[in-house]
């Protein structure tokens, strides 16, 4: 039930990917943006639907897999981006963000939803259910958003400082403009993320029995951690521009790549599995 | 028709060298006596001049094109041999894309429409232009904010000052809170320096060799002169850099900016180079977060402009065409309106005496809302009723039928006498008092009666 309820989701995102893209193409379609931003609204409110309805079926265990982290993940960036949207309409961000949203989403299609050998004992730890797990992805979630606006501010300065004026120079937003978004969504992303990992520690030690395991999980997280960290401190210092859109996507790649790597050679960390 | 058409005799600067236009050019007082002068000519209805620098136009009403060739030749003879000359269809077609900027030397560029709009204005405030050019012009406007909404014609920058402006605006955004530095007198650096302070830069800085030269300046650009010791706080100072000196070398090297970037914590910082041979040395442009582009950036991207917008261009004569037609259908529906703007105008003014009637017995028992109800309910009773014959009629008057407005009229009681021959129909400026009533009359309504009440007075 709770699949078909996301493929509807899906689709509706779908659909206001279409739209960016085609206000992206052609600047004119001024208000295919605002039915871009309507679709994510409506795709947002039913993918909670589905999120609610999993929770329900599965009795929140579906959290625990990369399917179902995926799942939350993709809401949550359509969440940031919907705030993006509100905070203030900068051209071509829905362009960017919502095939994005497509692609975390598209795995999660086709997986088997909930989970084979029922509920791990740990959900019972509220904290890791209501703290730890939300925050982590919503951390997360502002990072893949960060990413994106990364992505269009290294396309962008490609052009403006390659002097090779090609399609990106018109559509894509002011240099400073994108630098701007992108350091608040990190520093936004690095305080939630921050609560995640301090909330990480805390249901390690009840779980695991210590804070710190050199866990390969925990010692990824602190690296994404530190980099952030670093990227939010170094703005005050002045520091921006490409390097800084480089090392933003490079902390999310990071992370997601090792949620995949770690999924795909379950052994390795035990984090995310049955703990006892 | 009566034989009157819309006649334009021209010459631009595809037809004639700046040395024949500038002959015939005029502006401000001089543009109105001509305007008089040829009002006054035998068979001229209606008239109306356009001239640029690029281009001088005659568009007259009359019978034949000769009062506007004769307002050429008597000015300078040799004008005769760079004349262009159309008449109706074509005339109005010239026009249109003259209005959207599809006949500039610059395509897309944003002041033709204002000048052909000025032109307009001079052509009403002495009474030359009246129904026919009125609607000529009404409907170019229209075509050209068309064309300008619906391509990309009038996209990107189409000079060097407008490029130096658009790659500032991708790097900065708008610029409240930045600083614009102007180094050296060159004519291309105090252009763009005006051009980027419009994007509302807090301050311009100039500095120049000589003091009283960059005092000089700096009063013209509306900035504050510095001293040329200065320049290595200045570029820590400003955002934008525009140089141009007639210094054989350069005059910023890649050592200063390196210190400049430092104390500047990494800001970004933007040179224009504007000076042959340059005067920024290009290695500036590999370092981080520094962006420097010389005259040859600044051309190549004039050139894609243009290269973009003529593309865009086949789309624009393709609205030109669109609205070309829809122009032509207009006035050939219009000339069924003496009768039917009669027709209307009895239907109309019967439905707002009621309504008023109604309305002041109804007088504090009923809400605005109600009130706009009854009035709108009247209106559209007028328009349903009158729907069929006015299609009829339309269709009668388009296949060449002229017995079916005489019938209508018969039948309705129109007096035949004063519908006149069918003619161009004046729509703009109704004559003063025609529309005064003491009820209150919806506006719309009142518009369009008297609109349409100056109908057959052509």
């Amino acid at each position: 039930m709770s699949v078909l309820v996301l493929r509807v989701a899906t689709a509706l995102y779908a659909i206001a990917a279409g739209f960016y893209l085609a206000q992206f193409a052609r600047p004119v379609f001024r208000r295919a943006q605002v039915a871009g931003a309507a679709l994510v609204g409506a795709g947002f409110a039913i993918h909670a639907a589905a999120i609610g309805l999993a929770c329900r079926e599965f009795h929140g265990a579906e959290f625990f897999t990369m399917r179902g982290g995926f799942v939350l993940l993709a809401w949550l960036m359509a969440g940031g981006l919907l705030l993006v949207e509100g905070w203030r309409r900068i051209p071509a961000v829905g362009a960017f963000a919502t095939p994005l949203i497509l692609l975390v989403l598209l795995p999660a299609l086709f997986g088997a939803p909930g989970r084979i050998g029922g509920v791990p004992t740990v959900v019972q730890i509220g904290l890791l259910r209501l703290v730890h797990i939300p925050s982590a992805f919503l951390g997360l979630a502002f990072f893949a958003l960060a990413s994106g606006v990364a992505l269009m501010y290294l396309l962008q300065e490609r052009e403006v400082k390659g002097k090779h004026f090609g399609p990106f120079f018109t559509r894509l937003p002011a240099l400073a403009a994108l630098d701007r978004l992108n350091q608040r969504l990190v520093r936004l992303g690095f305080v939630i993320f921050t609560l995640a990992v301090v909330t990480g520690a805390a249901v390690a030690k009840v779980a695991w029995g210590s804070f710190w395991l050199w866990d390969p999980h925990q010692v990824v997280v602190l690296l994404v951690w530190i980099l952030y960290g670093t990227l939010v401190q170094l703005h005050h210092t002045g520091w921006h521009g490409r390097r800084y859109a480089l090392l933003t996507m490079v902390g999310f790649v990071l992370m997601i790549g090792s949620f995949v790597f770690f999924g795909a050679l379950p052994g390795l960390t035990r984090h995310g599995r049955d703990f006892q | 028709m009566s034989g009157l058409e819309v006649h334009l005799v021209g010459l631009s600067h595809r037809s004639a060298p700046i040395a024949v236009r500038e002959r015939v050019a005029f502006t401000g007082e001089a543009l109105r006596a001509a305007l008089e002068r040829l009002k006054l000519e035998d068979g001229v209805a209606e008239a109306m001049v356009l001239s640029t620098c690029n281009r001088v136009e005659v568009y007259v009403v009359a019978e034949s094109a000769e009062p506007a060739r004769r307002f050429f030749v008597d000015r300078a003879a040799e004008a005769a041999a760079h004349l262009y000359a159309h008449v109706g269809r074509e005339a109005a077609r010239h026009f249109f894309r003259v209005a959207a900027s599809l006949d500039s030397m610059v395509l897309g560029e944003p002041q033709i429409l204002g000048q052909v709009k000025e032109a307009y204005g001079v052509a009403s405030a002495v009474q030359a232009a009246g129904p026919a050019l009125s609607r000529l012009c009404n409907r170019a406007f229209a075509t050209a904010k068309r064309v300008r909404s619906e391509t990309r014609i009038a996209h990107g920058a189409g000079s060097v000052s407008q490029v130096a402006v658009e790659l500032v605006e991708k790097i900065f955004g708008q610029l409240q809170g930045r600083s614009i530095l102007l180094v050296g007198a060159g004519k291309m650096g105090a252009l763009s320096a005006k051009a980027l302070a419009a994007l509302g830069a807090d301050q311009v800085l100039v500095t120049n060799r000589s003091p009283e030269r960059a005092e000089e300046l700096a009063r013209r650009v509306g900035g504050s002169a510095r001293p040329w010791s200065s320049l290595a706080e200045l570029l820590v100072q400003a955002d934008v850099v525009l140089v141009s000196t007639s210094a054989p070398g350069y005059v910023i090297d890649v050592a200063q900016v390196v210190q400049a970037m430092k104390a500047r914590r990494q800001r970004s910082l933007c040179f224009i180079d504007l000076a042959v041979p340059r005067n920024v040395e290009p290695r500036c442009a590999d370092l981080p977060n520094v962006f420097a582009y010389d005259m040859d950036d600044l051309e190549k991207m004039v050139r894609a402009t243009h290269d973009a917008r003529a593309d865009e261009a086949l789309r624009a004569e393709a609205i030109v065409e669109a609205e070309l037609m829809a122009f032509h259908r207009e006035r050939e529906t219009r000339a069924a309106l003496p009768v039917l703007a009669r027709l209307r105008r009895q239907a109309e003014e019967i439905a707002s005496a009621e309504v008023g009637r109604t309305l002041e017995t109804l007088a504090g028992r009923i809400d605005e809302r109600s009130r706009r109800s009854i009035e709108a309910m009247a209106r559209a009773i007028v328009n349903k009723l009158l729907h069929g014959p006015t299609a009829r009629l339309k269709e009668a008057v388009a296949s060449g039928d002229r017995s079916l407005p005489g019938a209508a009229a018969a039948l309705f009681g129109i007096e035949t006498e004063e519908l006149g021959p069918a003619v161009e129909g004046g729509e703009r400026a109704p004559a003063p008092g025609e529309a005064i009533r003491s009820e209150p009359v919806p506006a719309v309504v009142e518009d369009r009666v008297a609109a349409l009440s100056q109908g057959g007075k052509g």
